[in-house]
């Protein structure tokens, strides 16, 4: 998995971000966060060409967190805020 | 032109030089398009601002008491210290930085297969045929013989190849003339110190 930045090709409203975050989800990717240019996804390496070529998007760029930022572990904790209510977790007695 | 001649002229004719300018120019040409992608979502986390808001205090204050069944309960006020502070601030101050990706390793392998099959027959036969008859008045006799001699040869050749390139690409830092250089000046120190990211 690996992190992406996406920004839209026009004006991102509630609508087109909701949009994306769909088609993300579809490629078994998890939103991390809302940016004002977009979101900032975890996806798969294998799939990430296939997400980028929504018509919404802009454009796509691997991101990494710097962990020396000046809010990083802020951006961290919301990351795992948001990560943690996307997992799907099965019960141990149903799992395999 | 001995076999062994043609075999090695197979081998030599594997165009490898060409192949490694070829990988080589592909390689360049790929790093070239990451370098970009990484600049570009190094611009786009630059221009990228949303209002950071470091902290939040609340003060917790005793309120108004109210009394249950005799018994006296304190109250609590929670009141909120305004104005909340909000920082403006990018996405790469925040600590998002473009991953940047580098061609560590890159393998050619060319197989060969070359196989040559030489069959050489040869048939030789004799006959030879004697008949003698003899009657009252005359006797006569014949001779006969014959040679054959057949022989084949065949030859086959064939010369099978395959080739694999592969390239491993890994996250590497960003190159340090690329990202920025964040310099912190701390004015609530006297005298005021600065600071270098690195």
């Amino acid at each position: 998995m690996q992190m992406y930045l996406i920004s839209t090709c026009g004006e991102l409203t509630q609508e087109v971000s909701r949009d994306l975050q769909r088609h993300v989800r579809k490629f078994g990717g998890f939103i991390l966060m809302v940016t004002r240019t977009g979101p900032i996804v975890a996806l798969d390496d294998a799939v990430a060409p296939i997400v980028e070529q929504h018509p919404l998007i802009g454009f796509m760029g691997a991101v990494t967190l710097n962990p020396r930022g000046a809010a990083a572990d802020r951006l961290q904790r919301i990351f795992a805020e948001n990560l943690s209510q996307q997992l799907i977790i099965a019960p141990a007695d149903t799992a395999d | 032109m001995g076999l062994g001649a043609t075999v090695g002229a197979d081998l030599l004719a594997v165009p490898f030089p060409k192949m490694v300018l070829s990988l080589a120019q592909a390689i360049a040409k790929g790093q070239t398009a990451l370098d970009t992608a990484s600049l570009n979502t190094l611009k786009v986390l630059s221009s990228t601002t949303f209002d950071y808001i470091p902290d939040i205090t609340e003060v917790i204050e005793p309120g108004p008491t109210t009394s249950a069944g005799g018994v006296t309960v304190t109250g609590v006020d929670v009141s909120l210290v305004k104005p909340i502070r909000s920082i403006p601030m990018t996405l790469l101050q925040a600590g998002i930085t473009p991953t940047f990706y580098q061609f560590t390793e890159s393998i050619i392998e060319v197989k060969m297969s070359i196989s040559s099959k030489v069959e050489s027959q040869s048939e030789f036969e004799f006959g030879f045929e004697v008949s003698a008859s003899a009657d009252f008045f005359f006797a006569s006799g014949s001779m006969s013989s014959h040679v054959n001699f057949k022989t084949s040869n065949t030859f086959s050749y064939s010369a099978e190849g395959s080739s694999l390139l592969r390239t491993t690409l890994k996250p590497t830092p960003p190159p340090q003339r690329i990202m920025p250089r964040f310099i912190t000046v701390n004015t609530l120190n006297t005298p005021p110190t600065v600071t270098f990211s690195a």
